[in-house]
């Protein structure tokens, strides 16, 4: 809504020392441990005396659970041990933290406690030494459970008739949430305009299908009353804080450890009931229990994501000026409003995050989450975001066609101006820079745009129908506090690194944001690096184990580049401070008149005057002479920095152009090109970045096209394995390319902004637009995901 | 996901895996690729007492060409046909379906003969074999037999295959004269499961269509040979009146099944699209060859 000039508290000093590594392509450090298959996962580490957990299910949607039989257990109690929600009563329920007033809330029993909600849902789990015969003894167990069966809640609409089944009777309701704020005269808005323009949109449900699923492993060694957990988890800190609240134990006897961690895209942020409830069982037993979630298991009761229903009403006058829009977003939170961000998660991210890289100045949203028998809603990479830019870029294709405006003129028309920025946004997001326009001409100069439209004019002579989808992004990263409260969920944030160099001049940094596949290993070292004028060869990246590394909140929403970025680069300065504070003394020097380069430590204009940072750092430890008469807080004679950052919200930006052609006869869509503009701000490393770009990219379009959680009438979940639910896989990649824009953040520490999410934000709508651009011959309309042959078919009346 | 438990047999003779299958027929399985029983058994949506691995039997892993057919054992690999020289040169449209199923890794293991025999109506091989002709080799403790294509498949995974017998080769029959073929399917990705597919195997005498196998696949518990529209293309050639006729027959004759990856109306319509192209694809094979 307004220029920005002081809104933003920033720190001192935002300059981060750039050498030779930082923007390089530097070949990743974890990939030999990866590429040869000897990384570590929770799957691989085993315990003496360790027993295999097994949970055991609930086939239904919705029933009460009557009883539970365990002595049809063969050996219970001495080989075979089983638990349930009975057992685990005591044990608080996970419950949200988003702190709305009218939000109602549903504490969900790690254990299902007298009722289930959803199909999958853990109601007891066993263990045994043996996996396969806990398995049999997990079927034996579901065979005597009695339950009392329940009318199902399949949908948002079964969940709101008036004799609808209640999940959560006590709230009375089966809608959490429902609000509507106004910005603008948005009244004014529509009686200004010359037309308006509505969607009806069904964003389909998927999730984040990791290659790795969810898992963990606890030992309690009583002796020591020290819990260890590994997880499969994006934020061992923050679990450790919640299995020490929930089971009752100090937290500075909870060590959790992310090993490898194979994907998460969200889904692992926060906590699965399961990493309650195998701690708890280790602690009962006294021995380490392991549960390795199976693929079937991960489709049935991980957390799902993106479904929502989006209803769009735009004023425009007949230029395509947008006057004002009214959004009405649903929500779909399945059984529980999951602790990650509740019910919410999806819906309020969506309305904050709506207006994307457009003015829009009087806008209407309502907000709202309804719960069903489904698993529950939580996050996954593009957090609400996706829906959100799908619906807004595909209802901008549609009024652009039927105004007869090219569709980037119509966006080019309502877009903010690099100079117009900083820029409060209408819902109160604080875009600090970007390449909006720029963006979208270079992806569109990519393509040679006019061209594509002479052939696409051509082959429809032939009966070939081709089209062109676009979709313009803006993507909210540096997740902390100023983030959080700008997206619509206010959190409190906190991170850290600390850097230390040893006797050897060597560095080891632990950092609280915690790697699942980024590369934080390389990128950081990359920082610490150019911070030190050292190699990146002597720098070692620690994460993931609370033991190890500083207080934080782990990795997600395209936090850590800014993040562990301005931590690592902070500490490291410190470091650098101490280093040459020591070679000064060595060298008779000032240190303002010392250079590092390469590890070598010389005096300016006097290159004979050198020292290595071996042999600086060796006499900093124990060169007793070197050390100040008396220690001040940075005079202390060790080399060790820890670094706090708590980011200012930036915000990243870029535009995917998708070139389809589409099979009218079958409805089968092929993707023939993938063009994707995307400005970060300041690169660490490009290849890093492009990786990223591929990989959310791909998850896009698997939303677009093929991921979808389909339950029954009955609350019954068809898609239970990968025959049935389809990720894309490598053979169906299409001919992608990644440009880059670098437009620093006047903001954050280095310029650096995040960028993980926006390809999965932006690829599903141009995918939608280029579908829809193929068949505007046959008036085709997107309505909901994913666009299958069946559905492509019945858009142009091909079947009905 | 692991399986219920079971007692696993690796018989190193076909005696010997019949005699073990003699000893109870109904609760035995027999394993060559594994790649659609295992995930079966480990999801226990199947169980069986008894395991036997014939992967150590000798003599069952052949492609050879005998005269008028193509011959495959029960433990060739379908990578290992679908990179075969022979089949490419005198059964494509087997090289051609097997480029349309699964990947690498599962067709390093999985075989020609286990996909025909497990019979899941959506799977491409039973198609092909429909559509050529051939016959299965089925050895028990009695002797050998062969089972005509047009015999060996009952329904959905159920063949004529009885529990007591192996089956230890396929043959194709390879057409003679001037004949072409054509393979079309859509799946929602590369390497699943058809939604609808097609095959067909056209011969030509003076221009005209003298025989013609249509078969559709993905649209019923076996594949399904559209007979009325080939009857009605003998003697024909191919033009507007007698493809839309033949269209129009495979909307008569199929009542696809609805499931969550496409509707019956699709499966008729694209069934339809698919016979159409696939017949002028077979003619202009056909007249390749000739």
């Amino acid at each position: 809504m307004d220029k920005v000039t002081s809104a933003v508290r920033l720190p001192k000093d935002r300059s981060i020392r750039k050498g030779k590594w930082i923007g390089a392509r530097v070949q990743r450090v974890e990939d030999p441990r990866f590429l040869t298959g000897s990384a570590k996962y929770v799957a691989d580490l085993t315990l003496p005396r360790m027993v295999h957990a097994v949970f055991v299910r609930s086939p239904h949607a919705h029933a009460y659970i009557v009883s539970i039989d365990k002595s049809v257990l063969p050996g219970l109690g001495k080989t075979a041990f089983a638990f349930t929600g009975e057992d685990m009563r005591e044990v608080p329920a996970l419950i949200d933290v988003v702190t709305l007033e009218t939000l109602l809330k549903t504490p969900q029993h790690s254990l299902a406690l007298g009722k289930v909600r959803f199909a999958g849902e853990a109601v007891a789990i066993v263990a045994h030494a043996d996996r396969y015969i806990a398995e049999d003894l997990a079927e034996l167990l579901g065979q005597a459970i009695e339950y009392d069966i329940l009318d199902p809640v399949p949908d948002v609409a079964a969940a709101s008739k008036t004799d609808a089944a209640l999940l959560h009777p006590d709230i009375g309701t089966n809608e959490v949430y429902r609000e509507t704020e106004t910005h603008g005269d948005i009244d004014g808005a529509f009686k200004a305009a010359d037309q308006s323009f509505s969607l009806r949109f069904h964003h389909n449900r998927y999730e984040a299908a990791p290659m790795e699923t969810r898992g963990v492993l606890a030992n309690y060694e009583r002796p020591d009353s020290q819990l260890t957990v590994w997880s499969s988890t994006q934020m061992p800190h923050f679990l450790g804080s919640i299995i020490s609240g929930k089971l009752g134990l100090p937290a500075q006897r909870v060590r959790v450890i992310a090993p490898e961690v194979g994907g998460g895209f969200g889904q692992k942020m926060c906590t699965s009931p399961e990493e309650i409830v195998v701690p708890w069982v280790a602690l009962q037993l006294g021995r380490p229990v392991r549960w390795i979630e199976d693929r079937r298991e991960h489709l049935l009761s991980a957390t799902h994501a993106k479904e929502q229903y989006v209803n769009l009403d735009v004023a425009v006058k007949n230029d395509g000026k947008i006057l004002g829009i009214k959004g009405e977003f649903i929500g779909d939170g399945g059984g529980y409003s999951f602790n990650t961000e509740s019910a919410l998660i999806e819906p309020a991210l969506a309305a904050k995050a709506f207006p994307g890289p457009y003015r829009l100045e009087c806008y209407e949203e309502t907000v709202a989450a309804s719960l069903t028998n489904k698993s529950p809603a939580a996050a996954y990479r593009g957090v609400g975001w996706t829906a959100s830019n799908a619906a807004r870029e595909i209802v901008i294709d549609e009024i652009a066609r039927g105004l007869d405006i090219d569709p980037a003129d119509m966006r080019r028309m309502n877009m903010l101006d690099a100079d117009e920025l900083p820029y409060k946004s209408i819902t109160g997001q604080i875009y600090d820079s970007g390449s909006y326009k720029e963006s979208l001409d270079k992806a569109l100069d990519a393509i040679d745009y006019p061209a594509f439209r002479a052939e696409q004019q051509r082959l429809r002579g032939e009966g070939r129908y081709t089209g062109v989808g676009i979709s313009c992004y803006v993507e909210q990263t540096a997740w902390g506090s100023d983030s959080s409260a700008q997206a619509g969920t206010p959190l409190p944030s906190h991170d850290n690194s600390t850097v230390t160099m040893d006797p050897g001049g060597k560095v080891t940094i632990g950092t609280s944001v915690s790697g699942h596949g980024q590369g934080h290993e390389t990128s950081l070292a990359q920082v610490a690096a150019d911070g030190l004028g050292i190699d990146i060869a002597d720098v070692r990246v620690l994460h993931g184990d609370t033991l190890t590394s500083p207080y934080g909140l782990g990795t997600y929403a395209s936090r850590s580049a800014v993040i562990g970025g301005a931590t690592v680069a902070r500490a490291a300065a410190d470091v650098r401070e101490q280093v040459l504070r020591v070679a000064g003394k060595l060298f008779e020097a000032s240190p303002e008149d010392l250079l590092i380069e390469d590890g070598i430590i010389s005096v300016a204009g006097a290159p004979s005057l050198s020292k290595t940072m071996e042999e600086v750092a060796f006499a900093a430890y124990w060169d007793g002479g070197l050390r100040d008469e008396e220690p001040g807080e940075n005079h202390q004679p060790l080399l060790s920095s820890t670094r706090f950052y708590d980011p200012p919200a930036t915000y990243s930006n870029g535009c995917v152009v998708v070139l389809t052609e589409v099979d009218t006869d079958t409805g089968v869509v092929k993707l023939d090109r993938v063009v994707v503009v995307e400005d970060c701000g300041t690169v660490i490393n490009p290849m890093i970045v492009d990786g990223q770009v591929h990989g959310a990219i791909m998850q896009g379009i698997g939303g677009a096209l093929l991921e979808h959680l389909i339950y029954d009438a009955d609350g019954q979940p068809l898609t239970t394995t990968y025959m049935d639910y389809l990720v894309p896989t490598a053979m169906g990649m299409p001919n992608m390319e990644v440009h880059h824009l670098e437009t620093p953040s006047p903001f954050s520490i280095g310029g650096i902004k995040g960028m993980g999410e926006g390809g999965q934000v932006a690829a599903p709508a141009a995918v939608a637009n280029a579908v829809a651009d193929a068949l505007a011959p046959f008036g085709a309309r997107i309505t909901h995901f994913p666009l299958s042959p069946d559905n492509v078919l019945r858009m142009i009346g091909k079947i009905a | 996901m692991k399986p219920a438990p079971f007692a696993y047999h690796v018989p190193n003779t076909i005696d010997e895996a019949l005699a073990i299958l003699g000893n109870d027929p109904d609760g035995s399985r027999l394993l060559a690729g594994g790649q659609s029983l295992v995930p079966m058994l480990n999801l226990r949506l199947a169980n069986f007492d008894n395991l036997i691995d014939i992967n150590h039997i000798s003599g069952l892993d052949h492609i050879r060409i005998e005269s008028d057919s193509l011959v495959i054992g029960a433990l060739t690999r379908q990578y290992d046909v679908a990179h075969n020289d022979d089949v490419r040169n005198r059964l494509p449209v087997l090289s051609n379906a097997l480029a349309h199923i699964a990947h690498t890794a599962i067709s390093n293991r999985g075989t020609i003969v286990g996909s025909l025999c497990h019979a899941d109506p959506a799977a491409e091989l039973p198609a092909v074999l429909t559509a050529v002709g051939g016959e299965l080799v089925v050895q028990s403790a009695a002797g050998t037999r062969t089972i005509r294509a047009n015999d060996f498949f009952n329904s959905s995974f159920t063949t004529a295959i009885n529990p007591n017998e192996v089956a230890t080769e396929v043959r194709f029959d390879l057409a003679g004269g001037t004949s072409g073929w054509s393979f079309e399917e859509v799946a929602r990705r590369h390497g699943d499961f058809a939604l609808v597919g097609v095959v067909i195997q056209m011969t030509l005498e003076k221009n005209a269509i003298s025989d013609v196998r249509i078969v559709v696949f993905g649209v019923a518990a076996t594949p399904q040979r559209i007979t009325d529209a080939e009857k009605r293309l003998i003697g024909q050639t191919l033009n507007d009146a007698t493809l839309d006729q033949a269209v129009a027959d495979v909307a008569a004759a199929l009542s696809p099944p609805d499931d969550i990856h496409a509707t019956a109306q699709y499966r008729r319509h694209v069934a339809g699209v698919l016979v159409r192209r696939g017949l002028l694809r077979a003619l202009e094979d056909a007249n390749s060859s000739a």
